[in-house]
């Protein structure tokens, strides 16, 4: 057993950090996403008040000193429904990321270890999320079941997991074939315990890039149902670019431009993130810049 | 086994995921708050009226019954009814397959071309200053939301400079369809559709092309001395495409996606327009015959894939 005594995991702990930080974005983007979580977290100390309150005769004003991003429709600052906007997008994805990935996981780790018919019966089931399109089944879901943020966040989640079951499945097959897994077996460990002492600890690393590289669409997926108007909710990115489609005709710019920005950042920064995140714990593997549909190609 | 059979089974296949999307739409459509009697019908409607359509549904049948009546309507084209524009929802999607069509089709095919060209690009010289910028690139718009890029090629090009239309497919004074006018006012949106779904694309040819450059094969061809030149376009690129059109299929499902999107920011009259607009009217029946609609798309273009890869990859086993 590794010894897990503070210093080693101080140790370990700046070693991580020290291969993480070699890449200049995937640092960038781990303050840029520190900063914007505390900034979530603390909205009400950093804009007091109100914010969603109209305020009547500023509207869609240009950005200025009072107003660094402009005002919308309503008058409102943009900074401020921006900071607020991001509460939703952070929880979005933290949640909908982490039940994709706990489905993903277990889903692969059962087909991986069981094999034969369970095996084929999962990745049947992930085949077809694979081939419907997704966003209008996403769509069709949220819809009929009222639209509501826990609805958005358990469609996306449970839609978006064949690509974990993919990888995770992969991984434990190479993973069966291994001599301490035949010898656990041979010497009678429970299904439980292979599965859960040593088929999941030893892909927790590579479950956590995949988990961190699946956010930046999982955010896109959720900014997109509000673009398109399903999740009425009065602060969020998506609906600032969907009130934006009736305005941006007489040149208001700012109102389209921050939001969509801010969806692009924090999708790019998660990316940045999981790039790091996979040099960092896995120092063997090559610089490579794959896409997810790539990374799910190669595991077909 | 013949390669009769493979097609065979790989219809076999595309037909059982569409049951599985009827069944997924039908499954919905009754778990939804109220069932499909407070879906479908407009409140307003008369109680006679009601019991009429009711039994004309045949949602006054038992369970089983109705679920196979709904299987039958889904292949005879019976999608329910548009309670916005009063008419079938299979003729109201059907008026709008052309334009998402004319979207799509011009995109997937920039897309594909576009794309095969930049995995050249990148994987002549890999880790150049070239392969870096493509693979930044790809990056970058990764992550973009497509409605975005949409705003901001309206803002900068309808808005400020005003030199391309600011959305829709055809101008107002047009009668019937002008080439040109289509040609005018497509270039927006099929920038930005393009460039999203480039980025994926492009990488993929590129990690495709790698892997195969490192294949035995292509050592044994470099050391008897064929010219480089040789061994990249007809030994390496040949095999190295073969895999990018398996994905092609899923591609569609993107662009698709894209295309939903993309067609509400632009206005243009296809099918993500209205879905938009169904949405926002809550016209719940062509919400799910557009779901079932989009999965037909993607489930045929798989198939049509899957066909074309069996015809192109000699290795291939038809079982």
């Amino acid at each position: 057993m590794i010894s897990t005594t503070p210093k080693s995991l101080l140790a370990k702990a700046s070693s991580f950090w020290r291969s993480y930080s070699r890449n200049r974005g995937a640092l960038f983007a781990f303050f840029f996403l520190v900063a914007l979580i505390l900034a979530a977290l603390l909205a009400n100390y950093i804009f007091p008040g109100d914010v969603e309150a109209p305020n009547i005769g500023n509207e869609m004003l240009p950005p200025s000193f009072s107003a660094i991003l402009g005002t919308d429709y309503l008058g409102r600052d943009q900074l401020a429904l921006l900071v607020f906007g991001a509460r939703t997008s952070l929880i979005v994805a933290f949640a909908a990321g982490g039940l994709l990935a706990v489905v993903g996981t277990m889903a692969g780790l059962l087909a991986g270890y069981f094999g034969g018919r369970t095996d084929g019966l999962i990745m049947r089931i992930a085949d077809v999320f694979l081939t419907i399109p997704i966003l209008p089944l996403i769509l069709v879901i949220v819809a009929f079941a009222s639209p509501n943020l826990l609805n958005v966040m358990f469609a996306i989640g449970l839609t978006g997991w064949p690509v974990m079951a993919r990888v995770v499945r992969s991984d434990s097959l190479a993973l069966m074939k291994r001599e301490f897994i035949e010898i656990e077996r041979v010497m009678g460990a429970s299904s439980a315990r292979i599965l859960f002492k040593h088929l999941l600890p030893n892909q927790l690393n590579s479950i956590l890039v995949y988990a961190s590289l699946s956010i930046p669409a999982v955010i896109l997926t959720e900014a997109s149902l509000e673009f398109l108007g399903l999740t009425p909710l009065s602060v969020s990115w998506g609906f600032m670019l969907n009130v934006s489609m009736s305005y941006w005709i007489r040149g208001t710019w700012w109102m389209s431009f921050f939001p969509g920005f801010a969806i692009f950042m924090t999708a790019l920064s998660f990316y940045f993130v999981s790039e790091g995140l996979k040099e960092a714990l896995n120092p063997k593997l090559k610089r490579r810049r794959e896409s997810l549909a790539v990374q799910v190609a190669e595991r077909k | 086994m013949g390669f009769l059979s493979y097609i065979g089974k790989r219809v076999l296949v595309a037909v059982a995921l569409i049951v599985v999307v009827g069944t997924l739409n039908f499954t919905i459509l009754h778990l939804a708050p109220g069932g499909p009697e407070l879906v479908f019908l407009n409140p307003r409607i008369t109680p006679s009226a009601r019991a009429l359509i009711l039994r004309q549904f045949g949602l006054d049948k038992p369970i089983q019954i109705q679920y196979l009546l709904y299987l039958e309507g889904m292949v005879t084209g019976n999608w329910g009814l548009s309670y916005f524009y009063t008419e079938p929802a299979f003729d109201v999607i059907s008026s709008r397959i052309p334009a998402t069509l004319l979207l799509m089709v011009p995109s997937l095919i920039l897309t594909v071309s576009l794309g095969i060209l930049m995995g050249i690009a990148s994987v002549r010289k890999p880790y150049s200053f070239l392969d870096r910028f493509l693979s930044s690139f790809a990056f970058f718009f990764y992550s973009m939301p497509v409605f975005w890029l949409g705003f901001i090629l309206l803002s900068v090009f309808a808005v400020y400079v005003h030199v391309l239309p600011a959305g829709g497919m055809l101008s107002i004074t047009t009668v019937g369809f002008d080439v040109r006018d289509y040609l005018w006012h497509l270039i927006l949106p099929m920038t930005a559709l393009t460039l999203i779904n480039l980025a994926n694309f492009s990488l993929l040819v590129r990690s495709s092309m790698i892997e195969v450059l490192d294949q035995n094969y292509i050592t044994t061809a470099r050391g008897k001395g064929l010219p480089e030149r040789l061994v990249f376009y007809r030994h390496a690129l040949r095999n190295g495409l073969l895999p990018t059109v398996t994905m092609l299929g899923l591609f569609v499902g993107a662009i698709l996606t894209g295309a939903i999107l993309t067609e509400t920011v632009f206005s243009w009259p296809g099918l993500g327009s209205l879905t938009y607009a169904s949405i926002t009217s809550r016209d719940y029946p062509v919400v799910l015959a557009l779901f079932f609609m989009f999965s037909i798309l993607t489930i045929f273009s798989n198939l049509i894939t899957d066909i074309v890869y069996g015809l192109l990859d000699p290795r291939i086993t038809y079982d």
